[in-house]
């Protein structure tokens, strides 16, 4: 499904990220760990084609997309909620929705009624002004928005970053619908430990732009955890 | 010199027919810089040669209509046309390889401006040149306060026109999402598939397409001289720096200044007038320097 092989990302010249590789198959979460400024953010901008270049191979269900920019990417099943949403404030909800619909190949601009059946009070809110929305009812629009590519791979850039808490179990409780039960494959960078355990398959944690340990979930020990992720 | 000859007194009719002569102002301000504001807020750039575009619209008219026979109304949308294949040339040849340096393509477009206004001088000469006014926009309106042209009615509903036409393509189809959402937040409409590219193509197009418009409607009112553009660039960029990035802030602002600058006019005269109007625009910018209405992600 994505596989990536030795990639070092940079901004300008400089080296960000260092040597990623992981492969995801279809239907599996894959969890990026590591405290603040590690990369985290940088890795799933350098998948999106987001970073100003990027060595090594990037490919999506076989095809080699490491120099593709970021709408082929798009097409070609990247969905991305990014850190701090980014929806986009002067839009009305419905047209974010809409927004995300331009990424399909099958050129179908209507709102999927599957994104509204996942966010009740988006679908009953369709004309409001993104920009008034809550901050979670913000991060649920841009998951809505990020569901409306239909994507193969959805990349979740810190979730349940800055959400009260209520909200939070309704985005962990989304993700782990579209995970398990949809069969989405997912990328989540998260800074909760308890989050990453309960939704991923596999853990990456990322260390000064490199990935210092990573394996299955269930190789992610106190001890790694102590070393890498508690400040 | 004794204040009445500096000083027109308040009189109702009069000065009911300053206003009516604003919205006329606004029209054309207004048409003058929809091309612009499209261009700038949708790319952040800053067209310097937007004034010769309105030019080569003029042109292209006088051509069309001269040489060719086309009748005036038909010459509107074949402006549009070649304006807009002009434009295409333009953004794919000079402004796609300077987009993140906005210093260089302020250059490279007051350098385009030259070059057009000499090849214009060199093909049609510097005399004036005229665009034919159709036989049914001769007439004059004269009721109680108003005296208006007919060509100054024309531009009037035609900037409702095209005003409304510009609303109905960014805000009711997939095509103005599009530009929005590039003028929002480039990165993210990436992300969802747009090809920022492709919309500046687009869109630079269009905006030279309302430049050639402008054109042709300004040649009706006014002579056609190679350096022409100049005056109506001052124009449209007021209008832009003043509405701020979008369409309905430039449409509040052409009324606004359209409006100001002819119950200055009324009251002084037209150069004193133009210099209230701009030190109140530096004022208006201390206080407000994103202008009126701003669309944008921010002012580039």
């Amino acid at each position: 499904m994505l596989e990536l092989s030795n990639v070092t990302s940079y901004y300008g010249k400089t080296p960000i990220i260092q040597n990623i590789s992981f492969t995801l198959e279809k239907g599996q979460c894959l969890c990026v760990l590591g405290r603040n400024g590690v990369g985290k953010t940088t890795l799933l901008q350098t998948i999106m084609g987001l970073t100003t270049s990027m060595t090594g191979s990037l490919k999506i269900n076989g095809s080699d997309y490491s120099k593709k920019p970021t709408h082929i990417r798009s097409h070609a099943g990247l969905g991305y909620v990014p850190q701090g949403r980014r929806i986009l404030g002067k839009f009305s909800v419905r047209e974010n929705i809409v927004l995300g619909t331009f990424a399909r190949d099958d050129k179908d601009n209507t709102l999927p009624s599957s994104c509204l059946k996942l966010f009740p009070y988006l679908a009953e809110n369709l004309d409001k002004r993104a920009g008034l929305l809550s901050g979670g009812q913000q991060q649920q629009l841009a998951v809505a928005r990020a569901l409306a590519t239909d994507p193969l791979v959805l990349l979740l850039d810190e979730p349940t970053e800055g959400i009260q808490p209520n909200i939070v179990e309704d985005i962990q409780n989304t993700l782990h619908h579209l995970n398990k039960d949809m069969g989405m494959t997912l990328i989540l960078t998260e800074q909760h430990i308890k989050i990453a355990k309960q939704l991923a398959d596999m853990f990456i944690i990322m260390d000064i732009g490199k990935a210092v340990a990573q394996g299955p979930i269930d190789q992610l020990t106190d001890e790694l955890v102590h070393e890498h992720l508690t400040i | 010199m004794s204040v009445h000859d500096f000083w027109t007194p308040f009189s109702l009719y009069p000065f009911l027919n300053s206003l009516f002569i604003g919205i006329s102002l606004a029209s054309i301000f207004f048409i003058a810089a929809l091309g612009l504001t499209i261009i700038y807020g949708a790319m952040g750039v800053i067209n310097m040669a937007h004034g010769e575009f309105i030019m080569l619209g003029a042109y292209t008219t006088y051509v069309f209509q001269q040489f060719l026979g086309f009748p005036f109304l038909l010459c509107l949308p074949v402006a549009f046309i070649m304006l807009a294949i002009f434009g295409l040339i333009v953004e794919r040849g000079l402004i796609r390889t300077l987009y993140q340096r906005p210093l260089d393509t302020l250059l490279a477009t007051w350098g385009l401006s030259l070059i057009l206004i000499q090849t214009i001088r060199l093909i049609f000469g510097g005399e004036p040149k005229y665009v034919g006014v159709p036989g049914w926009l001769d007439f004059q309106i004269e009721a109680n306060f108003i005296h208006l042209s007919g060509v100054r009615l024309f531009i009037i509903i035609f900037a409702v026109i095209i005003g409304a036409v510009t609303w109905f393509l960014m805000y009711k189809t997939t095509m103005g999402i599009r530009i929005r959402a590039v003028m929002q937040d480039k990165e993210m409409a990436a992300s969802f598939g747009i090809d920022s590219n492709r919309i500046y193509s687009i869109t630079f197009a269009y905006g030279a397409g309302l430049a050639g418009v402008a054109g042709a409607l300004f040649g009706a009112l006014k002579t056609l001289f190679p350096d022409m553009g100049a005056g109506y660039i001052v124009e449209a960029f007021l209008v832009v720096v003043v509405g701020g990035i979008g369409l309905v802030g430039s449409m509040f602002s052409a009324g606004i200044l359209g409006e100001l600058s002819s119950i200055f006019s009324y009251f002084t005269n037209d150069t004193f007038a133009r210099f209230i109007l701009f030190t109140l625009i530096v004022v208006f910018l201390r206080f407000r320097p994103q202008g009126l209405i701003s669309e944008g992600a921010t002012r580039r």
